[in-house]
């Protein structure tokens, strides 16, 4: 099962990719706590996740073919 | 989601204040309009730890800002009595002092036009995916964070 991520604003610095695909990942909290794992300073970090367009909320569980975007803090306008 | 046609609203780079005044030109057909709205957002100087910030880099998650922008569009449609509606949104460069964000709202009467006018701009505000880095004179940036 493969999974896209996209990442951006300071997200994207601190993975330092905007975009990569990530296998073997069932859950949105799995996902997080893999990405703390490699990148500890994403722990102090709000940030929402986004699967197929659409913000979610919880333990969300992910389908093959996915798209997931981790999203900091809007900042528009 | 409706099959209306989705409205390009991002622009790369500034918005002109040429580009505004054609858009305003181009209503003087439309003559049961009495009132306009129109905000505009500005790259301020901010100074932060002694530096100034000179533009803003914006960035969005194109995709999902430009389904945001049909929903509020649609959902300010059906609040508001309005007779049309234009939102345009700076991606890339946009050095201060120039217009960043324009949101133009049109109605019969002022109320309708000036409160869908701010309803828009804090719904874009909130639940657009876009992102501002603060660029300073000496190249360093920091990532924007909107006041509420």
């Amino acid at each position: 099962m493969k999974i896209k991520i996209l990442a951006f604003g300071i997200i994207a610095d601190i993975v330092g990719k905007s975009e990569w695909t990530i296998e073997n990942i069932q859950q949105t909290d799995d996902l997080k706590k893999h990405l703390e794992n490699l990148y500890p300073r994403l722990k102090s970090m709000k940030y929402a996740i986004a699967v197929n367009l659409v913000i979610t909320s919880g333990n969300f569980e992910l389908t093959d073919g996915a798209i997931l975007a981790l999203m900091p803090p809007f900042s528009g306008g | 989601m409706t099959n209306k046609k989705i409205k390009k609203v991002f622009i790369e780079g500034p918005i002109t204040p040429s580009f505004i005044a054609d858009a305003i030109a181009k209503h003087n057909t439309k003559k049961d309009i009495g009132a306009h709205s129109i905000f505009l957002g500005q790259v301020r100087n901010d100074i932060l730890n002694g530096k100034e910030v000179k533009a803003i880099n914006y960035t969005a998650y194109n995709e999902m800002a430009e389904e945001k922008f049909h929903e509020i569009r649609e959902i300010a449609f059906e609040k508001y009595s309005l007779t049309c509606m234009h939102i345009y949104h700076s991606l890339g460069g946009v050095n201060s002092g120039e217009i960043s964000l324009f949101v133009f709202t049109s109605s019969k009467h002022r109320k309708d036009a000036m409160e869908a006018c701010t309803f828009i701009v804090n719904r874009i505000k909130e639940e657009v995916p876009i992102w501002g880095k603060e660029i300073f004179e000496d190249e360093s940036y920091i990532w924007k964070q909107n006041t509420p």
